[in-house]
């Protein structure tokens, strides 16, 4: 049975965010590929940070919930590890996930449970008014930098690459389609997946907006996704500044590896085929 | 003062302390002593105190051997074995006149000691090496030396040697039994009439677990059907977290390493909320980490178990000491108002029945339950009665007492988390303002049970709100849940140790319990009589239990393993009284001597005034 879009929105919660946020953008697509997968509502688990793009979980009507900043990668996969029946995602913005957060990410890498984290940059604080984000461009005014950003940005594309998260895209709140196949296809992914998408501020324009549009460019339809090394390269290019899938690799994931390891406390036990009792486990204290 | 009828004493109650420096496997030398008297009648409690190093430093370990129940380590010891001039100098004050001392004569110079100790000098190092090539194994020639003389079956012996050393290989199974041996031999020509002779003794039912309290923990959680556990580790608490990464996946459960507190128990709050029960193991500074999402749970009702195995603080302080001094950080550790359970386990088999508890409180409740175990507890092992598993009992939701109570091993009370029912789901409301405060949670996958968990202030379907009057009405449901459990405890009769109409009485919390009981039992030999209040909750307190425990009371004497008193602080916030602090803050337990000093002292203020006032 086909779900439509509206289905997985809690109509009656307006968003807060200010008319012409990208995050609309990444909403809309948002909802577009839970019904392209055809996905329950009461099967998905949407975890969210704090931010404006942390208000995401608010308005869907699926598990939510809208935790504390920059939290929401572990708190997924805690989800996801207790129970792998269900879809999860985590969403934050670029303070949430790149600052606060930014320490998680490569350890979610190295155990690549199977979630979707959608990271919308703006490049600024946007719930706290305009401060600077890890992502600010240097030499914009914000309110915590009032005499110009004097650190360089993050560039974190190269990064999710060299900490080996298992897929990687980039997109681009002023395409909804290509948005809308990018999360559908990440979704799918088996492991840990990461949209990136430039999601614009309009209240705080600390990168502009016409040399974003202008800068944008699909990666070509043949490059290779399975390559770390080629990936970099389009990764730190800025100009053009592509979007699409960078890079995508199978291995095992969290549920994968715990899985394994219930096979191999099992096997230590003269190879038992199902799982001990509570009573059984107290023998070897005896 | 009063004569005391007569009180109960046990035939034997015998203590061995076995020092040396850490790496010389002092811990597995008395624990395997102890696991051997774990097989007999005896009950067994051990007190272990490690370096925080790896190598070098003090260590030691205390075994008491007992015929009847056991509350503490106990003060003065039976035997003492030294391996070095350190541990000789440390442990020297402590052992009883008449008692034995074994030591290694090249290593210790036992200076112009009095002749009131059986000296017995055993060259454990040269023997070590003899039957090793090196110098480890001297541990294990002081075990054989204590084998021989306490007649150990050499047979049970090696065969527990073999379980612990078997993952290290034949080889160290070999050189561990020769020095064994070596260490037996030795002793053979040693003259000394032992006390008991452990394979005489008879065997003890087949049910006995030896536990350390850290073991017991998480038995318990296991046992009360927790199935995910996430962690990082830290001393003392990370023998719960290994223990648990060990047995969990054999019982169908889950438990990982994450990279910090804060994602450990951002982790167990994301499984929980996916319907699983969970925990954490850490110690104080992990607590502090974790303050945030612990405010997280209390707010979007989320059920967690958090276990803090106290160190000696602040900082990284003394990790491997134990204290009782994150009391005031886990009441009051939070930015807003934010309910949470405390409970204070009082030795090994209570830690075990208190998880069981920490779970049915946690998911009956759906609050964050903290428990403070003391690392006096979590270290030192007793023997522990295996619970009845035929006598786990699902109990139903409306069975709030049961929930409250602490589980004995004939009954164990096991409670699942409160789902909505067909008709909640038609309209659900997830934060629904109940009675006691507690309201339907779904699990995902549950159709119709979709809500929203935020940390924002939120109605009673889960959408944020931020007007006056539902902050108000949130806030009041959120805290009407401790305010419900401790209504519970007021059904419960009142329960104190010692003599009713005593004007003189004792509170204390957690691993103080047996020190206390000692203390008053010593008292009672000197015809003071006092009473004694120990609660296993510190949030909720059970007031009213509190409340007539304090009638008629001329002094009121408070306990605890820190400096300032911050469980008497507490307690002055809520009851009108003017205690006397019994305070210890040197990182180790403190002694039923050292609380009945200042019982004898108050019972002598108290004679005098009641003479001059005649
Ligand atoms: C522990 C903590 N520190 C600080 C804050 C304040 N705070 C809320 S949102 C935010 C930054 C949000 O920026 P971003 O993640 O980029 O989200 P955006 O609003 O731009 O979508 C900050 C600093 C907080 N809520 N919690
Ligand atoms: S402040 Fe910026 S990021 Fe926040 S809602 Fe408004 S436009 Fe969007
Ligand atoms: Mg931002």
């Amino acid at each position: 049975m086909k779900i439509t879009p509206q289905a997985y929105r809690k109509e009656a919660v307006k968003p807060i965010w200010c008319p012409g946020c990208g995050d609309y953008a990444v909403l809309s697509a948002l909802q577009k590929s839970f019904s392209a997968l055809s996905l329950k509502p009461e099967e998905i688990i949407m975890v969210s940070g704090i931010g404006c793009s942390g208000r995401f979980s608010h308005y869907f009507n699926t598990y939510a919930l809208h935790g504390t900043h920059g939290r929401a990668i572990p708190t997924a996969l805690g989800a996801k590890a207790a129970r792998p029946d269900l879809t999860v995602l985590a969403v934050g913005g670029d303070g949430d996930g790149l600052s606060i957060g930014g320490g998680h990410i490569s350890h979610a890498a190295r155990k690549n449970p199977d979630i979707t984290y959608l990271l919308l940059d703006n490049n600024i604080y946007g719930l706290t008014k305009g401060q600077t984000s890890p992502t600010t461009p240097t030499g914009y005014q914000s309110k915590t930098a009032p005499y110009g950003v004097s650190e360089d940005p993050m560039d974190p594309i190269p990064i999710f690459i060299t900490y080996g998260i298992s897929f990687i895209a980039r997109a681009h709140s002023f395409d909804v389609k290509q948005m809308t196949a990018l999360i559908t296809a990440a979704i799918k992914h088996r492991g840990m997946s990461i949209v990136y998408i430039h999601s614009p501020c309009v209240n705080y324009q600390a990168l502009s907006w016409d040399k974003l549009r202008e800068q944008t460019k699909e990666l070509p339809a043949d490059f290779p996704v399975d390559d770390k090394m080629k990936a970099l390269v389009p990764a730190y290019s800025k100009d053009p500044l592509y979007t699409g899938v960078f890079y995508k690799v199978m291995k095992p994931t969290l549920e994968d590896r715990l899985e394994i390891i219930t096979e191999t406390a099992r096997k230590s036990r003269h190879g038992l085929s199902v799982g001990m009792s509570a009573k059984q486990v107290m023998e070897d204290f005896r | 003062m009063k004569k005391n009828r007569p009180v109960k004493t046990s035939k034997l109650d015998f203590i061995i302390r076995i020092a040396g420096e850490g790496g010389e496997g002092v811990i597995s030398c008395g624990e395997l002593f102890a696991k051997m008297a774990a097989r007999t009648e005896f009950h067994v409690f051990t007190f272990i105190t490690y370096p925080a190093e790896m190598r070098g430093g003090y260590s030691m370990i205390q075994i008491r051997l007992r015929d009847m129940t056991i509350y503490s380590m106990g003060s003065m010891v039976d035997c003492l074995v030294v391996f070095n001039q350190e541990a000789f100098d440390n442990s020297i004050e402590v052992l009883k006149p008449g008692g034995i001392l074994l030591y290694d004569p090249a290593t210790v110079d036992i200076g112009k000691l009095d002749s009131e100790f059986t000296l017995e000098p055993i060259p454990l190092t040269m023997m070590a090496k003899e039957a090793t090539g090196g110098i480890l194994g001297k541990n294990m020639v002081a075990l054989g030396a204590l084998s021989h003389i306490f007649g150990a079956d050499m047979e049970l012996l090696e065969g527990l040697v073999r379980e612990r050393y078997g993952a290290k290989g034949e080889d160290a199974i070999n050189k561990n039994s020769r020095a064994l041996d070596a260490g037996y031999r030795a002793a053979a020509n040693i003259n000394i009439e032992a006390k008991f002779r452990l394979a005489d003794l008879k065997a003890s039912g087949e049910n006995y677990m030896l536990l350390s309290g850290n073991q017991a923990v998480a038995l318990g959680a296991i046992a009360a059907g927790c199935r995910f556990c996430a962690g990082y580790p830290i001393t003392p608490s990370t023998s719960i977290f290994e223990t648990l990464i060990r047995l969990l996946p054999l019982v169908g459960g889950r438990a990982i390493q994450m990279e910090d507190e804060i994602a450990a128990i951002s982790a167990i709050i994301g499984a929980s909320f996916a319907g699983e029960k969970v925990i954490t193991p850490t110690s104080g500074p992990g607590l502090q980490l974790m303050t945030e999402q612990l405010s997280l749970a209390s707010m979007i009702e989320v059920p967690v178990v958090i276990v803090d195995v106290q160190r000696a603080g602040p900082s990284t302080g003394l990790p491997t000491k134990t204290e009782q001094s994150d009391l005031k950080y886990a009441v009051y550790g939070a930015a807003g108002d934010s309910p949470r359970i405390i409970l204070a386990p009082t030795g090994v088999e209570d830690a075990f029945y208190q998880t069981i508890r920490a779970f049915n409180l946690a998911e009956r409740y759906q609050v964050p339950v903290l428990m403070l175990l003391d690392q006096s507890i979590g270290y030192r092992k007793a023997t522990v009665k295996m619970p009845d598993f035929d006598k786990l009992s699902l109990v139903d939701k409306t069975e709030h007492r049961k929930s409250v109570s602490i589980p004995k091993s004939d009954l164990i009370p096991i409670i699942n988390r409160m789902e909505p029912d067909e008709h909640e789901l038609e309209d659900f409301f997830r934060y629904q303002d109940t009675e006691d405060g507690t309201s339907p949670m779904s699990r995902p996958g549950t159709a119709g049970g979709q809500y929203l968990a935020t940390g924002l202030e939120h109605d009673e379907r889960g959408l944020a709100d931020q007007t006056p009057k539902n902050h108000l009405k949130m806030s009041k449901k959120r805290f009407r849940k401790l305010e419900y459990i401790s209504k519970q405890f007021d059904k419960n009769p009142i329960e104190f140790y010692g003599a009713p109409e005593a004007v003189i009485g004792v509170i204390g919390w957690g691993s103080t319990e047996g020190a206390i009981r000692e203390a008053r039992y010593l008292a009672e030999e000197e015809g003071v009589m006092i009473r004694h209040l120990h609660p296993h909750t510190i949030s909720p307190l059970p007031s009213r239990q509190i409340s007539l425990f304090l009638l008629r009371l001329k002094y009121l004497l408070i306990v605890e393993e820190n400096l300032t008193g911050q469980f008497a602080h507490y307690l002055k916030a809520k009851f009108n009284i003017r205690p006397i602090g019994i305070r210890k803050c040197e990182g180790m337990p403190i002694t039923p001597e050292e609380i009945l000093r200042v019982i004898i002292k108050v019972a002598r203020i108290d004679d005098e005034d009641n003479s001059t006032s005649l």
